[in-house]
């Protein structure tokens, strides 16, 4: 049988003809038309195959809840599991049919439904557990190309962005209910968004003929004009397409909107808007979900929810079967037996399980007018065919059975109200023994649920209920006149599966037709020990597919009630987790891709580096050039040896803008530095500055830097450039929690100065050519002593302090005049063999000296007493941040890792960093036994001016084992290489070069 | 002033503005000093903006303040007034002017383009004129002080190039 | 993501804030009079009770101030936020049942979406 056109009556018009490929095959649909309205029309009836037994499947739904109708969508970066009841088509878009090889109708995984007793549930947990080996070469393989749905798209640079509201009212679906309640909001001051998933207004008011008129309009004239009534208002906001998918705490709704429906992705526009919205009230009146019944076979293409196909009819002007046979438990399926009475389409037959007595008149009088075969008190016991339903299994009153031809069966099992959101928001729902479902009983939050979505599948209760739970707003009361010739009630009884009559291996009653999940699993389940519900789902895998088991999970939950001879309310349901449904991980990072990935902060000096060639490290969020490349073939190691042997043979420049910088001010500001660093700052002179240490509590290393002390009530201090942020929020708390008796504040200015170093031995000789009129003669300006100098509007300080072992300068200057200044100097420089120099040969420059890196050389486990800095430490002082700790049985106990330097005896040999400092010269090939570890490198480079590696260590007891020889081990070889334990410090041990 | 982007409901320029910082407990001392230097009175309350057509001065905190000068300012008078409030012990006044960079935001689109950077309520009920909040824009730090039909955004400069972008970006797409 | 009160600033949304952890622990005065039993328990333990409790908030990327806040942390509903120097509310202010929505072990993540 064929399908039938039912454009005039429906929301799609068959005035735009459109065609679309499928599986490589043109086909037409019409403008509005989803994949699977348009697949319907061409009477495809097998759209999918079965993500474990690779059986044919078709369209079960019309709507987001799909189980089987999964498609890639080719033409727009073949994005897989895209919803083909949810998809509209467009001219040209390309889809293909997922998991099925090589072809839809000749699927060779099919042969997984001939071995299904091997895949029952649990069957992964029982079957991969050995023999050893097995699982990293045989298993996870297989497993892995077989996972899934479809196949994972191509890189491609998305542009989804996300969106920021706030607002007073969320309404979430825009069917009679959400419209109903928007209209009460009409110019009132709460600011309203609406979100509806589809891409008209209406809802359930579009899928149906259930409602007649509302205020003597037909449904779509009065849809109409309501939206026009709401557009008018400027304090609502209608977004389409939209679906909310997470309903978070302190009503924080997440919704999701599809920014190209219908049409091509365009190449400037955002794909996929992600909407996050606080709100302060949230009305969900987002529907409700039609449930399946478990039978034989019920998975067979030809099989629909009965609510579905009746959307399909009037939503999409499409009738996928003129005489389909009806099968449900209760009283919803009454318009669909009349709408197609009406529209001149007689079903085969129509069963019905509940007794004739409970059936209600209107349904007999239409069945026995059109003389329809009618059963009663009957149910389907199971459904035939190849590759789609040919044969239906009537288990008739008598429990005899009969059987039906048909290629089209239409079920419902009952209406759940689509409590996912409400869950989500921490409400409490209840067993409605009425309705036989879930419904909505304790909101948690400022939650306020509307029509079925609350369990009422009453129309003429509606405009009642609005009236009702909104009267917390100041706003007016609604009438509306509704005509309906539908059953008040649902009427519904407990159904949930059938028994299956044939037994085969072919033979299944699924339960997640997704997952492939059967009734027997769950029975097998139960019987395994997995009776809690939480245990069962992931067991079996019941209701964790992409659908989320939204047709089916409450039926799970009936029939394991039923095995457990429970109430459904104590077998509870497993927890609603969001998303509602899938979310694209491109519309959850949104613009933090690729250039935005983190946000980039440059030095006023940036463009500079970039015309002479720099190659930037990122420091934090910092670009800091790393090396500059002399010319295009100059290699990374090459430059780093230039600049370091160039710098200490003349002077080299960095750009030091990104050192965290602290101004502290206040009158009791002295004592605040004095706690915060380990060193004593009480007797040091104003204008000097001095090297520091920070601690935590625990007596680790946190950050070091410069203080520079202006007077007692004032200092400027700097930190390394990755913890300039960590350490003033430290300071700061420890101002406002622990000390708010003392009188100071922190500012940070890290921004306000463009910083350079300048180091080398002539770095004295330019920098007199700057700044010609001060005098940087040694007794004038000693190590670490600074100075402030005018220069043009503004003020410079100089400070006389250095990181590379060499005589140098930092130079603090307004960004106002950074650029212009660094230029300056090299105009006065170039000819004295100045040279910009990076990160990496700063590096290499300190660790010649000696001096450690916070976060290289030191891993937040290390005291200042091992490395040997005690020196730094205030010892009369009464109290710092970490003092107490120093003294902890821990950090004062024998054999902690201690820093030391290391060189190679061979002093060719190549240190890498990272690599253990062990007491054998060789690793075994087979380790039978640990290896005993002393520690590790934390920094090695080659040294340009000793020329051989320099490496720094931590390593066990290291103060004691100066001298002695050990073994370092090597990436490439098990051979280790011969080293000696020497002091940290390679060059100028006496500070010639730094105090010249 | 650099024009970033001129579009229908959006206006984006960038500007050259001096601004200090100033942090202290002493409010009357800061308000004298202040007053003679600018001619205006520091605001009571937190968030708040006092400004005229050359001055902004809004309360960030209980002891934070900051001076916005809108017009071509010469510098050593911007760094004299520092001196002086720094002339307090208990008193901290620090120059920000070149290490920010500002923007300046009209249009009656605004909040919708900057909705797409920032979670903060820019609604006039909640974000009203003469107020500013300092917050997150583009995920970095900045303060938005609301003037009459127009906001004006700061940020550390380092991130000027990358904000440029974001804003861009975000009325791009 | 919660709405915190801050103080000085309103109701911003979490992600300008960072939380401190415990509320009330204060710095030792004199830390070298303590054995390293009483010195490690300042440093390393704090409570994570589930109900009511004091903990600390910054407001990191708004006004840079730290306060005070009671939050059920079963429910995570900031019962109330308070300054630095302002005394802790009165435990009895609050409801101390824990009123998760099915009303939750002591102990546990609980979780319970029906209602009995």
């Amino acid at each position: 049988m064929t399908a039938l056109n039912n454009n005039n009556n429906s929301r799609v018009t068959d005035s735009n003809k459109v065609s679309f490929i499928f599986d490589g095959k043109k086909y037409f649909g019409f403008d509005g038309d989803t994949v699977a309205s348009a697949l319907l029309r061409n009477n495809i009836k097998i759209v999918g195959r079965s993500f474990k037994y690779h059986r044919p499947r078709g369209i079960y739904t019309c709507g987001i809840e799909e189980p089987n109708a999964l498609v890639q969508i080719l033409s727009e970066n073949d994005e897989p599991n895209t919803r083909a009841t949810v998809k509209k088509i467009y001219s040209g878009i390309k889809i293909l049919s997922q998991n099925r090889w090589p072809s839809l109708e000749n699927d060779f995984g099919y042969i997984n439904n001939l071995l299904s007793p091997l895949f029952s549930a649990g069957f992964y947990y029982k079957t991969f557990m050995g023999p050893k080996g097995f699982w990293k070469n045989i298993y996870e393989p297989l497993i892995r190309r077989s996972a899934g749905l479809g196949k994972p798209p191509k890189e491609f640079k998305s542009k989804s962005i996300h969106h920021h509201h706030n607002v007073d009212i969320v309404i979430v679906g825009a069917g009679l209910n959400g419209l109903l309640a928007a209209s009460k909001f009409i110019d009132t001051d709460y600011d309203v968004l609406i979100l509806e998933q589809d891409n008209i207004l209406g809802g359930s008011l579009n899928s149906s003929q259930k409602i007649k008129t509302i205020d003597n309009l037909d449904t779509r004239a009065w849809i109409k004009k309501t939206e026009d009534l709401i557009k008018k208002s400027k304090n609502i906001k209608i977004l389409k397409n939209t679906l909310a998918t997470s309903y978070n705490q302190i009503n924080h709704i997440i919704a999701l909107e599809d920014n190209s429906v219908g049409k091509p992705l365009a190449s400037h526009k955002p794909e996929l808007i992600l909407h996050k919205i606080r709100t302060k009230h949230t009305i969900l009146s987002n529907g409700h979900i039609e449930r399946l019944i478990s039978f034989r076979n019920n998975d067979l293409p030809g099989i629909m929810l009965a609510g579905s196909f009746e959307k399909y009819i009037f939503r999409y002007g499409v009738i996928p079967e003129a005489e389909p046979i009806i099968f449900t438990n209760n009283s919803s399926t009454f318009s669909l037996l009349k709408s197609l009475v009406d529209l001149g389409c007689k079903p085969k037959a129509y069963i019905d399980a509940r007794d004739e007595s409970s059936i209600e008149k209107g349904t007999k009088n239409i069945l026995e007018k059109n003389k329809i075969p009618f059963y009663f008190g009957s149910e389907v016991e199971g459904c035939d065919g190849n590759k789609k339903l040919e044969t239906i299994s009537i288990r008739n009153k008598e429990k005899k059975i009969e059987k039906v031809s048909g290629s089209m069966l239409c079920i419902s099992g009952g209406l759940n109200p689509d409590v996912h959101l409400f869950t989500q928001s921490k409400g409490l729902i209840k067993w409605d023994e009425k309705y036989l479902t879930f419904k909505p009983e304790t909101a948690f939050q400022n939650t306020i649920t509307l029509g079925s979505a609350n369990g009422n599948f009453n129309f003429k209760r509606v405009i009642e209920e609005i009236n009702e739970k909104l009267s917390l707003f100041k706003i007016n009361e609604l009438k509306i006149d509704l005509e309906s010739d539908c059953p008040e009630d649902l009427n519904i009884i407990e159904l949930w599966e059938t028994n299956n009559e044939k037994k085969s291996f072919w033979s299944k009653s699924f339960i997640d037709i997704q997952n492939d999940v059967t009734t027997k699993d769950l029975h097998q389940a139960v019987s395994e020990g997995f009776d809690r519900i939480e245990h069962l789902k992931r067991f079996t895998t019941n209701s964790m597919g992409t659908d989320q088991g939204k047709i089916s999970s409450i039926n799970s939950l009936g029939i394991v009630s039923k095995i457990l001879k429970k109430n459904i309310s104590e077998v509870g349901t497993t927890i609603y987790r969001p998303p509602y449904a899938p979310l694209s991980f491109s519309a959850i990072a949104g613009r933090s891709t690729y250039e935005f990935y983190d946000p980039t902060r440059k030095t006023s000096i940036h463009s500079w580096h970039v015309k002479n060639r720099a190659i930037f490290e990122d420091v934090g969020q910092w670009k800091r050039p790393w090396y500059f490349k002399k010319n295009d073939k100059e290699t990374m190691y090459e430059a780093v040896q230039r600049e370091s042997k160039e710098l200490r043979n003349a002077a080299g420049i960095l750009d030091g803008s990104t050192l965290g910088k602290i101004e502290i001010k206040g009158k009791d500001a002295l004592e605040f530095v004095n706690l915060i660093y380990t060193n004593a700052f009480t007797k040091m002179k104003p204008m000097t500055a001095r090297y520091a240490l920070m601690l935590g509590e625990d007596g680790m290393i946190k950050d070091d830097g410069i203080v520079c002390k202006i007077n007692d009530q004032h200092f400027i201090v700097t930190t390394t450039t990755g913890g300039a942020a960590k350490v003033l929020s430290d300071m700061e708390e420890y101002a406002q929690t622990e000390w708010p008796h003392l009188n100071v504040y922190l500012n940070s200015i890290t921004e306000q100065f463009s910083t350079f170093n300048i180091s080398g031995p002539k770095s004295r000789a330019i920098m007199r050519k700057v700044f010609s009129d001060v005098d940087f003669s040694n007794d004038k300006f000693p190590f670490m002593s600074f100075k402030k100098v005018n220069y043009l509007d503004t003020e410079v300080r100089i400070l006389r302090a250095s990181f590379t072992g060499e005589l140098g300068y930092e130079i603090y200057v307004t960004p106002k005049y950074g650029l212009e200044l660094w230029e300056k100097f090299f105009r006065y420089g170039e000819n004295l063999g100045l040279i910009p120099y990076g990160t990496e040969t700063m590096h290499l420059l300190r660790a010649e000296k000696g001096y450690i890196v916070v976060g290289q050389d030191t891993d937040g486990t290390v005291t200042p007493l091992d490395l040997n800095l005690n020196w730094m430490i205030g010892k009369n002082k009464k109290d710092f941040i970490g003092k107490r700790s120093l003294s902890r049985s821990d950090t004062s106990r024998k054999g902690r890792k201690q820093l030391v330097g290391i060189l190679a005896v061979d002093r060719s040999k190549i240190i890498e960093e990272g690599q253990h400092v062990v007491e054998s010269s060789s690793i075994p090939s087979k380790i039978k036994f640990p290896v005993k570890y002393l520690g590790h490198i934390t920094s090695s480079y080659h040294s340009p001016t000793l020329n051989h590696y320099v490496a720094m260590a931590m390593i066990e007891g290291g103060n004691n084992l100066i001298g002695k020889k050990f073994y370092v081990t090597q990436n490439q070889s098990s051979e280790n290489i011969s080293v000696e334990i020497v002091k940290p410090v390679f060059l100028d041990p006496e500070n010639k070069r730094l105090l010249s | 002033m650099k024009e970033i982007f001129s579009i229908s409901g959006i206006d984006i320029f960038q500007r050259d503005f001096n601004q200090i910082m100033i942090r202290g407990n002493e409010h009357e001392q800061l308000n004298q000093i202040i007053n003679t230097g600018v001619s205006l009175n520091l605001p009571n309350e937190n968030l708040k903006i006092v400004s005229n057509d050359n001055i902004l001065i809004a309360k960030h905190s209980f002891d934070q303040w900051n001076l916005i000068y809108f017009n071509d300012q010469n510098y050593r008078d911007v760094l004299k007034l520092v001196s002086n409030l720094n002339s307090n012990n208990q008193v901290l006044a620090s120059d920000y002017s070149y290490g920010q960079v500002y923007f300046d935001i009209s249009g009656e689109k605004k909040n919708y383009y900057l909705n797409k950077l920032t979670h903060f309520d820019l609604r006039l009920k909640k974000f009203p004129v003469n107020t500013m909040a300092q917050t997150l824009i583009a995920r970095i730090d900045c303060s938005i002080y609301h003037l009459k039909e127009k906001y004006i955004i700061t940020c550390n400069k380092s991130f000027e190039d990358y904000f440029t972008q974001r804003l861009a970006d975000s009325i791009n797409l | 993501m919660l709405v915190i009160n801050c103080p000085y600033c309103g109701e911003r949304d979490q992600s300008e804030f960072s939380n401190g952890g415990e509320a009330h622990v204060a710095r030792p005065k004199n830390p070298e009079t303590l054995d390293d039993k009483k010195w490690s328990e300042y440093v390393f333990i704090r409570l994570n009770p589930k109900g009511i409790f004091n903990e600390r908030w910054v407001h990191t990327h708004g006004c840079r101030k730290w306060f005070n806040a009671i939050r059920n942390t079963s429910t995570d509903e900031i019962l109330k936020v308070y300054k630095l120097n302002e005394e802790p509310p009165s435990i009895d202010e609050f409801d101390t049942t824990l009123k998760t929505p099915s009303g939750e072990p002591d102990l546990g993540s609980g979780n319970f979406t029906v209602k009995k």
